[in-house]
């Protein structure tokens, strides 16, 4: 098993507008793919998840409605809206171009200050 | 759309509080649920899968609160969780609850029911359909120098014809406002107003029963027709279904009913026993005399100004035929500026001073929060310690506060309903429309208004005061002297406002008061004691010649007389203090006739010759009329004091003529005989009159005498010798109604109904006052006594004089309280001016009242201060030092 990383600061709404892009998930779905995705590098409180899939609805950057799971359950499904799309785009280049720069700055060398 | 979306969800949170909850629940509940079954799936056993689930997850109830603040539900959850805490808090404190809700409630009820006064009143319109479009004429000339006059049958006439202005034209006739009937019983004097053809046409009122007039009938000649009110038919005929086209006997005249009108229609007071008689009127030959008024609809998108225009035109016109008269243009009136009158001052001071009495209510409670904010401030700390913000705990305060006002409010509002209803009983004809009064919805909702805005004002102070400062001075100090300096400050600040607001309330007060001393004590003219006045009328059918009333009025008078108990008896057409029945132009021989030019006016009335001596009205020169006079042929006069001495300085009026009536040269001179003292026939504030005096008896004035006032001056009580009047009266004329018995004291207390209402209003409002602001300075001085008490004890250790400790402590009172009424001394006296037409006998800036005012609230302020001054001066040096 690779070796756990903590979640960084204001990263998890990220994740989750990402994971719920990929398809409607209930809150545990949400969980369950970050893990897969991450291949469980990433420690995730579970109990955290609920105040920011809240928060993200609040925002309206998801709306949820009632379905049913994979085990004839009644869970609560969350979507993606149009603005939830266009804010995980703008968090995720925003994301990309920092981690270009804290990456350069990382990877300088002597001679090139 | 993203605005909307958290509006919905704010909505669903506020809203839907239990389904979110719920739902809630069952998502988290989901969660654990499937972790466990997962755990389960990879071989964990399934008590060992649930523990772990569990725990992992976290701590469930924290996660819920989290989530709920993420969402917006906090809201209606801290309101209520406030709610909840300010009820329990005023709980704990049942004395400054109670204390605080009672001034409340006082200022919010005073205010509530000064409203529904001004509500009824002012702002209400008139009880007919669009009666904005109603208006009053009056007659008046170019010059604008002479008084509104009513119109004359000539004018009526003219314009009813000629008009273009209004869609209905009508008028009542002001001569006359009850009519004899007599039906089963004894014959009755009932309250009527003689109405022409368009009354309840222009009105836009329909009958109940029946119809209202036919116009046509309005010429004379035709059948007369009468309206009655439903109380009268209910009073006097039953309420029999079949009344309509019924005969009454009406001042002996037969009229037929019409129509009865609804419950709720009226024109005056409501709920009177009361009728309308079509007033008929013919074309008449002379312009004069004025005692129509008339009214009318204005037709829609017809303007005042317009109006005004297309009926001066009729009365120049009628000018022109008449050129004597003096009237050439007519102003209009709207009805409801006319009947509420110069009203509108009173209330409004009223409500200006019954709002300042709610300002040093809000201030004395804020006093209260403030003085026991000392003692909360450890609980403010530790609430903030514990992670309340700045916001937060305002707003809890806050919610306290509005708690608080609304239990004031609705003590207030219970109040407001018991004092208008305590008004209504004892000053029934005190305003205008007063019988319109009632707390409605309209006025629930000023109230409301009035509680909120209080419950915020003095919440703010407190909150803003509490909410400051920091953590650790709020937990060190036990003794709650954080910082009273600050506090201080803020209610010494607070005092000098209520004393500032109990000046102006005070001045007021003060001022109306020494104008009803002075109206009390204005001299009518005559002495009022032991005077019983009866009103007297007979019927043109029955007494058609001059002789026969002439004959009459002697023999009863006569008799009248010879009753044991009364001392002497008289009569007149018009009698003081205000019911006077007709002003009359008059001239000296000094003045000649210019057309155009009006002649001064004097009240004239007949009066028996033992009228002066009945009322005790002095005689200053000649002689009073005697019943030798009956024999003379030609005019004789007694004139009053004020006449006699304008129109007649330096000599003798005894002797001299006048010519009354309208200015016409062949009119009879008339000789004075007679010069009597003044009497006030236009109420106790108005300035003396000329008056004229002719005996009953003499020709051409005897027709005019039918409707008279008796007044007898009786050596025993009134009420004993009432049966024996009646008996008289009435062994002379079964058929004569005894009206209106009423005493002269009870006519004069009549006449000055209006300002005594005001000014025990007023007067009340500033006791109020003037208790709020007592209070307020007592607890004051009180509490800065308190925080200084080791000042005090040190102080006494070091062997300072108590009388020195006492004086210190009173003239800090003594300060706040002068610097108050120095702040509120300009104000006063804004409102002095504001309500100079109210003052009677005394100037706005009245020195007296200034001082007395201030006099008094420096030595109430010096009172509320010795108690605590004293304790001051008592403080036990041990016990003071051991204090902090």
């Amino acid at each position: 098993m690779a070796k756990q990383v903590d979640l960084l600061q204001g990263t998890l709404e990220m994740l989750i507008l990402k994971a719920v892009s990929l398809g409607p998930l209930h809150g545990y779905g949400v969980l369950l793919r970050i893990q897969q995705i991450s291949k469980d590098r990433l420690e995730i409180l579970q109990g955290s998840l609920y105040p920011a899939l809240y928060r993200l609805e609040h925002n309206g950057l998801l709306v949820s409605e009632w379905g049913e799971s994979e085990n004839k359950r009644k869970a609560k499904y969350y979507r993606l809206t149009t603005a939830g799309r266009r804010k995980l785009r703008t968090e995720a280049e925003n994301w990309n171009r920092m981690a270009d720069v804290i990456a350069g700055i990382l990877q300088s060398k002597p001679e090139e200050v | 759309m993203r605005l909307w979306n958290r509006v919905q969800s704010w909505l669903r949170a506020i809203v839907g509080r239990s389904r979110i909850e719920s739902e809630m629940d069952a998502e988290l509940r989901f969660h654990i649920n499937a972790f466990a079954e997962d755990l389960v799936r990879s071989g964990v056993p399934s008590e060992e899968a649930r523990r772990r689930a569990n725990m992992e997850f976290g701590g469930i109830e924290r996660t819920k609160e989290e989530c709920r603040e993420a969402r917006g539900v906090s809201f209606t959850e801290t309101l209520l969780q406030d709610l909840r805490y300010g009820l329990r808090m005023l709980r704990k404190n049942p004395g400054f609850t109670l204390i605080a809700a009672f001034t409340l409630a006082l200022g919010i009820g005073a205010n509530t029911a000064m409203f529904s006064v001004i509500n009824a009143v002012l702002l209400h319109p008139l009880p007919y359909p669009d009666s904005h479009q109603l208006v009053l004429t009056f007659l008046g000339d170019a010059t604008g120098s002479s008084s509104r006059s009513s119109y004359g049958i000539v004018d009526y006439l003219a314009t009813r014809e000629n008009q273009k202005s209004f869609s209905h034209f009508a008028a009542i006739g002001l001569g006359q406002n009850s009519f004899t009937y007599i039906g089963a019983g004894e014959p009755q004097r009932v309250r009527g107003t003689p109405a022409t053809g368009e009354f309840f046409a222009a009105l836009g009122v329909q009958a109940l029963l029946g119809s209202t007039f036919n116009p046509a009938s309005e010429a004379p000649g035709q059948p007369r027709e009468v309206v009655l009110s439903f109380r009268f038919w209910q009073s006097q005929f039953g309420a029999d279904p079949f009344i309509i086209g019924r005969s009454m006997l009406l001042d002996g005249q037969p009229y037929s009913v019409v129509g009865v009108m609804p419950s709720d229609f009226h024109f005056g007071p409501r709920d009177n026993d009361e009728i309308w008689p079509l007033l008929q009127l013919g074309p008449s030959e002379v312009r004069p005399p004025y005692w129509i008024a008339p009214f009318g609809r204005l037709k829609a998108g017809v303007t005042r100004v317009q109006a005004e225009a297309d009926l001066s035109r009729i009365a120049e016109h009628e000018q022109h035929l008449f050129p004597k008269s003096s009237y050439d243009r007519v102003s209009i009136v709207p009805m409801k500026a006319f009947l509420v009158g110069d009203s509108r001052i009173a209330l409004f001071t009223l409500q200006g001073a019954v709002l300042l009495v709610l300002l040093i209510a809000i201030v004395n409670v804020a006093n209260l929060q403030v003085a026991r904010a000392s003692t909360r401030e450890r609980e403010l700390a530790i609430r903030t310690a514990l992670g309340a913000g700045r916001g937060r705990l305002i707003r809890q305060l806050l919610t306290e506060s509005l708690v608080l006002a609304a239990i004031g409010g609705t003590a207030g509002f219970a109040l407001a309903q018991l004092g208008v209803r305590a008004m209504l009983t004892l000053a029934p004809d005190a305003l205008p429309r007063m019988s319109e009064v009632t707390v409605d919805s309209r006025t629930l909702l000023v109230s409301s208004i009035f509680s909120l805005l209080s419950g915020i004002l003095f919440g703010l102070v407190p909150a803003f005061r509490g909410s400051g400062g920091g953590i650790g001075m709020g937990l060190k100090s036990t003794t709650g002297s954080g910082q009273p300096a600050a506090r201080h400050r803020l209610l010494a600040i607070l005092v000098v406002a209520e004393f500032s607001l109990a000046v102006i309330l005070l001045t007021g007060a003060g001022l109306l008061a020494r104008s009803f001393e002075r109206l009390l004590s204005a001299t009518p003219g005559f002495s009022p004691q032991h005077l019983i006045t009866v009103q007297l009328a007979l019927p043109d059918a029955r007494y058609p010649q001059e002789s026969q009333i002439a004959d009459f009025y002697r023999q009863l008078l006569e008799r009248l007389e010879a009753l044991p108990g009364v001392q002497s008896a008289g009569i007149s057409m018009s009698l003081p203090p205000n019911l006077l029945a007709l002003q009359n132009p008059f001239r000296t021989p000094a003045e000649p006739i210019v057309p155009g030019k009006e002649l001064h006016a004097a009240e004239e009335m007949t009066v028996s010759p033992g009228y002066f001596r009945t009322l005790g009205v002095p005689l200053i020169a000649g002689r009073f009329f005697v019943d030798a006079d009956r024999a003379r042929s030609d005019q004789i006069l007694i004139i009053n004091q004020t006449l006699a001495r304008q129109y007649f300085p330096n000599q003798d009026p005894v002797g001299q003529r006048l010519q009354t009536g309208d200015a016409d040269e062949r009119s009879p001179w008339e000789t004075i005989v007679g010069v009597v003292g003044d009497v006030k026939y236009q109420g106790l504030d108005a300035k003396p009159e000329s008056t004229i005096y002719v005996p009953y008896f003499e020709k051409g004035w005897t027709s005019w005498s039918r409707e008279m006032f008796l007044v007898l001056r009786s050596t025993s009580s009134e009420a004993a010798l009432m049966p024996a009047v009646r008996e008289t009266v009435w062994s002379m004329d079964k058929q004569l109604p005894i009206a209106s018995v009423r005493t002269m004291d009870a006519l004069l207390a009549d006449s000055i109904a209006q300002p005594r209402f005001r000014t025990v209003l007023l007067g009340s409002f500033a006791a109020l006052s003037l208790i709020l602001a007592a209070a307020g300075i007592y607890g004051v001085i009180s509490y800065s006594v308190v925080q200084r008490t080791s000042e005090f004890g040190i102080r006494i250790a070091l062997g300072a004089d108590l009388n020195d400790l006492l004086c210190l402590v009173l003239t800090r009172g003594a300060k706040l309280a002068l610097l108050g009424v120095a702040i509120g001394a300009p104000a006063a006296f804004m409102l002095a001016r504001f309500m100079s037409s109210l003052l009677f006998g005394i100037a706005p800036a009245d020195p007296l009242t200034f001082v007395g005012v201030s006099g008094l609230l420096l030595l109430v302020a010096l009172c509320a201060c010795y108690i605590p001054a004293r304790r001051a001066s008592r403080v036990d040096p041990m016990v003071a030092l051991h204090y902090e």
